[in-house]
């Protein structure tokens, strides 16, 4: 008989429309554990991305800073020459890098702010049109902050209470929630009235661990890339990691809970059928069997649906809100396969118990 | 017949929940979804309420900003040199307290938090913590930590830890500075200086009794053009849509897919509840009902189900954040009326399109079904 009735996938077809609810509604689970972990792939992807495109090996901090936005370094401007002059430095640049919010007509934003010297590293790396900021009058921004708010090449962008003239447009830059601004150093100390003080100093070598060292025995603070990096993924991961998870396992819950309506409703709809098979001997392991497997097949096309919409929308966001880097990788893609398999175990307890107290007697009496 | 039977025979709510545990499970699936928004909500209006505590509760009633400058969090401002003397001669002004700021990190050898850092005047204590649930107001070489942010350290009073990278002994401790972000730290203006920069921020003014917040900021903005002057509600207003701009974006994305899922749970529900009781409502119409009843049948159904689970949304929503109060100080869940009432909105207009599934069915059906035995 297991062999002959495929019993658990006729119950579950025998109603269609209420299959396709069923799927559609755990593939809906399936896509938001996807994008919710996908978006958070982004995150940390792009939360590092002016480290990541600086160019420089080591960067040279007031004490205590550890992240380039999130504190606010000080240094005196006498600081990048004494680290030019260091043996083992190819080249040395001062930026100033902070948060600010810029009032823009259609909402308030948070940019990533970068002051740089023109034609020294720190600025915009990859420009999309125009070009990097000459004057302290000036500002490129990044596309896609510039294209979600309007901002074209020629037109005035209001940072912190003085104009500036936008004359290029970067490729990359912009994270869900700040978008890229990029200044002059000296337009950026003019904003801070700050005269004779940088934030940092981007240091470029071929002997980082030895100039480090060098550096720090003249009492300067030195972060590598990858502390900077490291620093910037832990203080989005305190900020974001909790409420991340926890919409992820609620999203985890919606998902068995419809799996679990499923099942369960193919159960009471089919009792009289299930008393049949009850009565002509099957045990409740074989019953809670099929209450699993109705629950992985459900699991299983949920995932498959879930895949694609996430697919859909994935394109529909990048169109629609362009700021959201939305990544798929295996790991993404292993734990929602994983989180299927969790659905559908937990989903069959509740129609496996509802099997096993049913009454053989069933079969033979009327439906109420 | 069919009056009586609609006073007197709750039909929908019978059949709904007929099968306790399948109503259970429609149920909680729908407040599933609606408390994924509910709480991405809180969450927001959580970190908005505690970026603005400091100046929401604080004494002044106008804050001077930078040019251009409208909030503090995730901002930098500079006053120009002579704001605190010419704020000082406006009408109406009764104290301006100047405070520099700047954000850092408060750490010690068992972990870090991104803090504000507030320099404030310690002798008249303007701009300071609001109130100190222990210890004193910090001396040079002194901070006071939020309580929540010292408990992460496991610091209290007397013990050092290293703010913007110099060692403060902790003299006292505040409340309500942490958020889902940072905390905040307070110091001495001429401790800030050695921190970081001398000069001032902000100012916070206090208007004389009797003189109202609108008239002494329009006299500020007479007085000091090149800055930005805003009463504590327009502070308060801008601080706000900060986080509800930046936030609006992935709270649509996740609505709407909510709004999916729970869509899917309650039609899915509507679609089992009819299919199995077909019979039952043959046996209503055969008795005269007619199809307008089985409609509002149903319609009353999808309400019973979403009112349902709104109300265990809500109850599940509180009772996380209580529970994340306890957990995870530092992420605030508050759940709003408006919040609320915008998921309840949402989950009505689930309801109608849900009704909508089985209604075909419903109109196809034969009277004659109730005379034959069931298959």
């Amino acid at each position: 008989m297991t062999r002959a009735v495929p019993l658990a996938t006729r119950t579950l077809l025998a109603q269609r429309r209420r299959l396709i609810a069923s799927v559609l509604g755990v593939g809906l689970s399936i896509m938001l554990m996807l994008l919710l972990d996908g978006m958070w792939a982004g995150v940390r992807a792009q939360v590092t991305v002016y480290e990541d495109n600086a160019g420089a090996s080591l960067v040279v901090v007031a004490p205590g800073t550890e992240n380039l936005f999130s504190d606010s370094s000080v240094l005196r401007s006498s600081t990048v020459a004494q680290v030019a002059a260091t043996p083992g430095v190819r080249w040395a640049a001062p930026v100033r890098t902070m948060y600010t919010i810029l009032d823009l007509h259609d909402g308030r934003i948070a940019a990533s702010l970068v002051g740089s010297v023109p034609g020294k590293p720190g600025g915009p790396w990859r420009l999309a049109r125009g070009r990097a900021p000459a004057t302290d009058d000036e500002t490129t921004v990044d596309g896609t902050l510039a294209k979600r708010h309007g901002l074209r090449i020629g037109a005035d962008l209001e940072v912190m209470g003085r104009e500036f003239r936008i004359v290029g447009l970067t490729t990359t830059g912009s994270t869900f929630m700040t978008g890229m601004v990029f200044l002059t150093h000296a337009a950026v100390q003019q904003l801070l009235s700050a005269p004779g003080t940088t934030g940092a100093v981007l240091v470029g070598t071929d002997q980082p661990a030895a100039v480090s060292e060098a550096l720090q025995a003249q009492g300067l603070t030195v972060r590598t890339r990858e502390q900077l990096r490291q620093a910037d993924l832990a203080l989005m991961t305190k900020v974001f990691g909790s409420p991340m998870k926890l919409m992820v396992g609620i999203a985890l819950l919606a998902g068995t809970l419809v799996i679990a309506l499923t099942a369960y409703g193919a159960v009471v709809e089919h009792r009289r059928d299930f008393g049949v098979v009850k009565a002509l001997g099957a045990t409740t392991s074989r019953l809670s069997r099929l209450a699993l497997v109705q629950s992985l097949a459900v699991a299983a096309a949920g995932v498959v649906v879930g895949l694609g919409l996430f697919a859909v929308g994935r394109e529909l966001v990048g169109m629609w809100r362009p700021q959201f880097l939305i990544l798929l990788t295996g790991q993404t893609i292993t734990r929602a396969l994983l989180a299927a398999l969790v659905m559908a175990v937990l989903a069959a307890l509740v129609p496996a118990r509802r099997l096993a107290q049913l009454d053989p007697a069933a079969a033979f009496r009327s439906l109420p | 017949m069919t009056a009586r039977l609609s006073r007197g025979v709750p039909l929908a709510r019978r059949v709904l929940f007929a099968e306790r545990r399948r109503a259970a499970l429609s149920v909680a699936g729908v407040a599933a979804a609606l408390l994924l928004v509910l709480l991405l909500d809180g969450i927001f209006a959580g970190a908005m309420a505690a970026n603005t505590y400091y100046v929401r509760t604080g004494p002044a009633d106008v804050v001077v900003s930078q040019s251009g400058v409208r909030t503090m969090h995730m901002s930098t401002s500079v006053l120009p040199a002579g704001t605190l003397e010419a704020a000082r001669e406006v009408a109406g002004v009764q104290w301006a307290a100047p405070i520099g700021f700047t954000t850092g990190i408060v750490a010690n050898g068992t972990g870090r938090q991104l803090s504000y850092v507030i320099g404030y005047d310690t002798t008249s204590g303007r701009g300071g913590p609001r109130r100190l649930d222990s210890g004193s107001t910090p001396e040079l070489g002194e901070a006071v930590l939020d309580r929540i942010a010292a408990d992460q350290l496991g610091v209290t009073v007397g013990d050092t830890v290293q703010v913007i990278g110099t060692p403060l002994r902790v003299s006292g401790l505040a409340t309500g500075g942490t958020s889902i972000v940072n905390t905040t730290t307070f110091v001495s203006r001429d401790q800030l200086t050695r921190l970081r920069r001398p000069a001032t921020a902000y100012l916070l003014v206090k208007a004389e009794p009797g003189a109202s917040a609108e008239r002494v900021a329009a006299g500020l903005r007479v007085a000091l053009p090149n800055v930005t002057v805003q009463t504590r509600t327009e502070f308060v207003a801008s601080e706000s849509r900060i986080t509800r701009d930046m936030s609006a974006d992935l709270l649509r994305i996740m609505t709407l897919l909510s709004f999916g899922i729970a869509l899917a749970v309650t039609a899915l529900t509507l679609l089992t509840v009819t299919l199995t009781r077909l019979r039952d409502y043959a046996v209503v119409k055969a008795l005269g009902s007619s199809s307008l009843r089985l409609v509002r049948t149903v319609s009353a159904q999808a309400a019973w189900t979403v009112a349902a689970a709104v109300v265990v949304a809500v109850a599940a929503a509180e009772l996380l954040s209580l529970l994340l109060s306890r957990l995870l100080p530092t992420v605030q869940v508050l759940v709003t009326t408006s919040s609320v009432g915008r998921t309840a909105l949402w989950a009505a207009v689930v309801g109608v399109l849900a009704a909508l599934g089985p209604l075909p069915r419903l109109a196809r059906i034969d009277p004659a079904t109730a005379f034959r035995e069931a298959a």
